[in-house]
């Protein structure tokens, strides 16, 4: 039904954004790991994100309307921090240990972009169905 | 008399629909209750497939059959509103997507108001022609 087509994509954003969390989770959580299971420090995790068309839409529109999806997760490649720590269990003969390359100001940036695109979802929700009740009002 | 206005089919189509609404609404508010536990698979009712289904089941209309072994209409118990598992991904604790059930709840209630206002209109315009209808 087309009032609900605008739902549908408001909660592929709202999904997204959720996603997003649980990875900028990971990452905060990580930031001091020096050993996962494959033995390097643990690599930040981004996820990628791709739009989806959205089927059978009227085509009358000419315009395709795309709900977000991810399209996969992704792992930082940049170089891990190396931070001086002799008494690190971890340190190599120099005394240095290689720490996670997450940068917790980056992190913390992505949080309040993934909220607030979340509560802009949450908004354009809100604003649909103000408008649909107000549309039941017609002619009352 | 309702029924000789030809209000009949409206009427009953809206009754479904709230009924259905109603049905819908029990089971979203059962997905998210659920929203805790271990390994719960959401479940629902498709909306539209269900008024179909109940619309199609209950046709008033007769047929007549020439041969006593062709199928006659389905009857109008056997059409009901069919419950089923939904296609969401695993999470890693359950199946309920918190965001989705939100969403249905929002589309739901829409639906069931615009049914309960469609029908309050019907019973205005009912209300409307017995009072006018006698002067």
């Amino acid at each position: 039904m087309g009032i609900f087509r605008s739902f549908e994509i408001s909660t592929s954003g709202l999904h997204v954004q959720r996603k997003r969390m649980d990875v900028i989770s990971s990452n905060l959580a990580n930031m001091e790991t020096t050993r996962t299971e494959n033995g390097t420090p643990y690599r930040r995790k981004m996820i990628v994100l791709g739009a989806e068309s959205m089927e059978n839409f009227d085509s009358l529109f000419h315009l395709k309307l795309q709900a977000a999806k991810i399209e996969n997760v992704v792992e930082d490649q940049s170089p891990f921090v190396r931070v001086h720590d002799p008494g690190h269990p971890d340190a190599d003969e120099d005394g240095y240990v290689l720490k996670p390359n997450v940068d917790l100001v980056v992190e913390m940036t992505n949080m309040l972009m993934a909220r607030r695109v979340f509560e802009a979802n949450v908004t354009a929700m809100e604003t649909t169905r103000q408008m649909a009740l107000k549309a039941l009002e017609i002619g009352r | 008399m309702v029924e000789k206005l030809s209000f009949e089919r409206t009427w009953r189509g809206l009754e479904k629909a709230l009924g259905i609404a109603h049905r819908r609404h029990s089971l979203i508010a059962e997905n998210i209750g659920h929203l805790d536990t271990p390994r719960y698979k959401p479940r629902e009712v498709d909306f539209q497939e269900a008024l179909n289904d109940a619309m199609a089941g209950g046709a008033r209309v007769s047929m007549t059959r020439t041969d006593t072994k062709h199928l006659g209409p389905v009857p109008e118990g056997l059409a009901g509103a069919e419950v089923k598992e939904e296609e969401e991904e695993w999470n890693g604790f359950n199946w309920v997507n918190i965001d989705r059930e939100m969403t249905k709840l929002v589309e739901n209630d829409l639906i069931y108001r615009t049914a309960s206002e469609i029908l309050i209109r019907k019973i205005a315009f009912l209300k409307e022609i017995i009072r006018e209808g006698g002067r």
